[in-house]
């Protein structure tokens, strides 16, 4: 890790492909983990004082912790907000990337024991949570690991954001935003691309309704859990006024009280699996958002080739003086006479020009767009792996939960059964 | 009462509030009493007097009729309500009645004027007739009823308050109303379920048991009808949830068999979940509900002893006042607290088996409750069980690559 450092400060002009030969994740080579979250105070940049939460992030080298010594790991602060000014910056400059997504800005799909508040502390704790689950995710993708901003991010506290700034990726992310939020027709985008635009589609769909489901589900369980408690109050009420019964009444209606109260960690682990599904929701986002690059850079090819085309036909028109193509200049020239074998001449040689430099352009955009393609699909089908395990994996430990509720269910009652038997 | 049901009665409207016989007939308590079920004994005032159950009355006066026949005592009152008269003047209209009494052969005439005592929200304003032929005659045959039933009544015949009324000449009506009202507490006392100021310790504590007990099974049937219901809404979003798997794994590949394997999971526990909920609804909750009226029973039970020490009470306090008149019936007395006492035995041996019996339903049903929630939470067990191999399925071919 030192020769990491050592290279940094001395060679700021690295670029992010110098250290794949290094370094292949990042995650290979340090222990990173957002550790605690805390309450600060201080002033917004209007000078308003503001209440706002900061993350500790940890990072230790690997190899140090396998060496026995366990130094202290370095750490720094961070805001939400700065951790959305990371993601950014990833998504401009890394647009062929499923980019991992960040956990939900606000509380939503909730069900109506857990706060919607920003500042609860479970949220919070959540969202601890996540964020270190974010910043797993970009250490161990092949691209984004070695970025340099990345690094910073997780080792300089101070100055992070102007060199983020510095890279000047708001220029590139207003354009691209821009060409991004408008509706253009593409005439022929990839297959598979359009299939996987459609995938995210449906599955942003699925899992939205799932979520909202479970939470209405988490509701009505936590209410048939609560409502058991009365059963304590009542068999203890029931047994002050019994002799043999009373005993056996008393134990009973505790166990009920018991099986009442377990709803509350059930309910905490299902959120578990919840945020698991939330975070292949906002996933669904970012690869339809590659998919939307692809569509763009697609795009912009067909325009320059279009234009090339037109260009092209122009010239030919021209020189061999058929008119094929409507055009003002051919009605004018029609009605008013042709122009003069220099005008002529000279627009020639002016389309002539035009005609190299888009065939440049097409050249030099079919190149992009393949690369993208290229690229883009290497990572789309990498998170496809990734996604296949990650949500078996949430769907396993989705089923032991409910197995464990099961059999805590089975133990709570034969427990008041064994009571309601010594009655 | 049949003279007032059959074809409509001319004056009176049916609005749906109280016919005219359940207000007007003290005897109303006589005739429902015969029939068991209904239960409206009624002031002439148009109150209802609390019996807390028919049961109590019909058996108390069952048990009067078999004394008359055990005593062999002769009847040496009569008592005719009859001649029903209108009597009209400028001031006002009224009903008049002769009532005769006969009191071991002197014959004694009255006229009785009994005022109009609808209660208020009974009056209908010019649409019940005071004065109609059938309403008269239904009055007559009601007050008749009453008084041969008082009079017939060996503890209510000697009540002062109905000899009062014999025996004056010729009462007006807030006379006849007082009078008729004390009769009528009178009644109430001997044919209602009064709490007496004495009852022993003992039978006071299974009282007090059996309110507690109706509470705390009122409590447990308002919970597990509120658990039915949170159990059909959680089940309900159950049968929304499951399928939202299956539409999920219709575009997935590598995941169509886990997210399809969910999906059915969560169908068979919802499957559980609505086998557990009509099990309590159709087997749980019925039973409690009719424990609530075995308890009913048994309070009916205190209720009678109540009565039988009642009017053991009430003879021997009449023996005393009849002390006076020379005309002492000790038997009766003595056979009166004969059935105290062996009512009190009973119950009391009643009474354990009682409890003995409850406390091995309760135990049943209890266990039984558990029982069911036991069975839910094992098919549930077995169906996500079942679902972790299909979902490690793949994993370890997988394991392998990677």
């Amino acid at each position: 890790m030192t020769l990491l450092h050592t290279k940094l400060k001395t060679t700021p002009k690295i670029e992010a492909g110098d250290f794949t030969h290094i370094v292949e994740y990042l995650l290979k080579m340090m222990e990173i983990s957002v550790a605690e979250a805390e309450k600060r105070t201080g002033k917004n940049a209007v000078n308003m004082q503001e209440t706002y939460t900061v993350y500790l992030i940890e990072t230790r080298p690997v190899d140090a912790a396998s060496e026995g010594t366990n130094p202290v790991p370095d750490s720094l602060w961070r805001r939400y907000s700065e951790f959305e000014l990371l993601r950014n910056y990833l998504l401009v400059t890394y647009p062929f990337s499923v980019v991992p997504p960040l956990p939900e800005k606000r509380a939503e799909f909730v069900w109506h024991k857990l706060s919607a508040d920003n500042m609860d502390p479970d949220f919070v704790e959540r969202r601890r949570v996540g964020l270190e689950n974010f910043l797993l995710r970009v250490a161990s993708h092949p691209d984004l690991s070695s970025d340099k901003i990345f690094y910073s991010f997780l080792t300089e506290e101070n100055g992070w954001k102007e060199t983020v700034f510095e890279t000047g990726f708001q220029a590139k992310a207003d354009s691209r935003l821009k060409a991004l939020n408008a509706t253009f027709r593409v005439k022929n985008p990839d297959k598979r691309f359009a299939e996987m635009k459609h995938y995210g589609d449906e599955l942003q769909s699925v899992i939205s309704q799932l979520l909202r489901v479970r939470a209405r589900a988490a509701d009505r369980l936590y209410g048939v859990y609560k409502v058991h408690g009365n059963y304590g109050r009542v068999f203890s009420e029931w047994s002050a006024i019994e002799k043999e019964m009373g005993d056996g009444l008393q134990s009973a209606g505790h166990h009920m009280d018991a099986y009442a109260a377990s709803v509350d960690d059930i309910l905490e682990e299902e959120e578990h699996y919840a945020d698991q599904l939330k975070e292949y929701l906002f996933y669904a986002d970012a690869l339809r958002a590659v998919c939307r690059k692809h569509e763009l850079t697609q795009y912009e090819l067909e325009m320059a080739a279009q234009d090339l085309t037109s260009k092209k036909q122009q010239r030919e028109e021209l020189a061999t003086g058929t008119i094929r193509t409507f055009s003002l200049k051919g009605m004018t020239s029609k009605l008013f006479g042709q122009e003069t074998p220099e005008q002529r001449e000279a627009k020639l040689k002016m389309l002539e020009t035009q005609i190299e430099e888009g065939e440049e352009l097409v050249k030099e955009r079919n190149a992009e767009c393949e690369e993208f393609v290229k690229s883009a699909w290497v990572d789309i089908e990498r998170f496809k792996e990734q996604k296949d395990h990650d949500l078996r994996e949430a769907l396993i430990s989705y089923a032991i939960m409910q197995i464990s509720m099961c059999k805590k269910g089975i133990q709570v009652w034969n427990n008041a059964k064994e009571c309601f038997s010594k009655m | 009462m049949s003279a007032m049901s059959a074809g409509a009665p001319r004056s009176l409207a049916s609005s749906g509030q109280k016919s005219i016989q359940d207000i007007l007939h003290p005897l109303s308590a006589e005739e429902s009493a015969l029939n068991p079920g209904s239960a409206d004994l009624i002031l002439p005032n148009g109150t209802p007097v609390d019996t807390s159950s028919p049961a109590s009355s019909s058996s108390l006066l069952n048990r009067l009729q078999l004394d008359d026949d055990l005593d062999g005592e002769t009847r040496d009152l009569f008592v005719t309500v009859d001649d029903p008269k209108k009597h009209v003047s400028t001031m006002e209209t009224y009903i008049t009645y002769r009532v005769c009494t006969k009191v071991r052969g002197l014959s004694k005439i009255c006229y009785f004027r009994p005022c109009d005592p609808l209660p208020e929200k009974f009056v209908m304003k010019g649409v019940v007739d005071r004065f109609s032929e059938e309403f008269v005659e239904t009055r007559r045959k009601a007050l008749d009823k009453f008084l041969k039933r008082v009079a017939d009544h060996p503890v209510l015949s000697f009540n002062e308050h109905f000899n009062a009324f014999l025996s004056a000449k010729d009462l007006n009506k807030r006379q006849g109303l007082a009078l008729l009202t004390k009769m009528g507490e009178s009644v109430k006392y001997v044919t209602g379920g009064y709490k007496l100021r004495a009852r022993p310790v003992e039978f006071a504590a299974m009282g007090d048991y059996l309110d507690l007990f109706t509470q705390k099974l009122g409590t447990i049937d308002r919970i597990a009808q509120r658990i039915i219901k949170e159990q059909s809404e959680f089940l309900m979003e159950l049968r929304e949830y499951g399928p939202v798997y299956s539409s999920w794994s219709s575009f997935e590949e590598d995941l169509h068999d886990p997210l399809e394997g969910v999906s059915g999971c969560v169908s068979n526990c919802s499957s559980a979940l609505e086998e557990l909920t009509e099990d309590m609804s159709e087997d749980f909750l019925p039973v409690l509900r009719e424990y609530v009226l075995y308890i009913e029973s048994m309070k009916n039970v205190l209720k009678k002893r109540d009565q039988v020490q009642a009017e053991y009470e009430t003879k021997l306090e009449a023996v005393v006042f009849r002390e006076d008149k020379k005309t002492p019936v000790p038997t009766d007395v003595e056979k009166c607290q004969d059935r105290v006492e062996c009512f009190n035995a009973d119950l009391k041996a009643d009474w354990d088996r009682w409890e003995n019996n409850k406390r091995q339903d309760f135990r049943q049903l209890l266990t039984g409750m558990a029982d069911k929630n036991i069975q839910y939470y094992e098919k549930c067990l077995a169906a996500w069980e079942s679902l972790i191999p299909v979902l490690q399925d793949k994993q370890e071919a997988e394991g392998e690559t990677s």
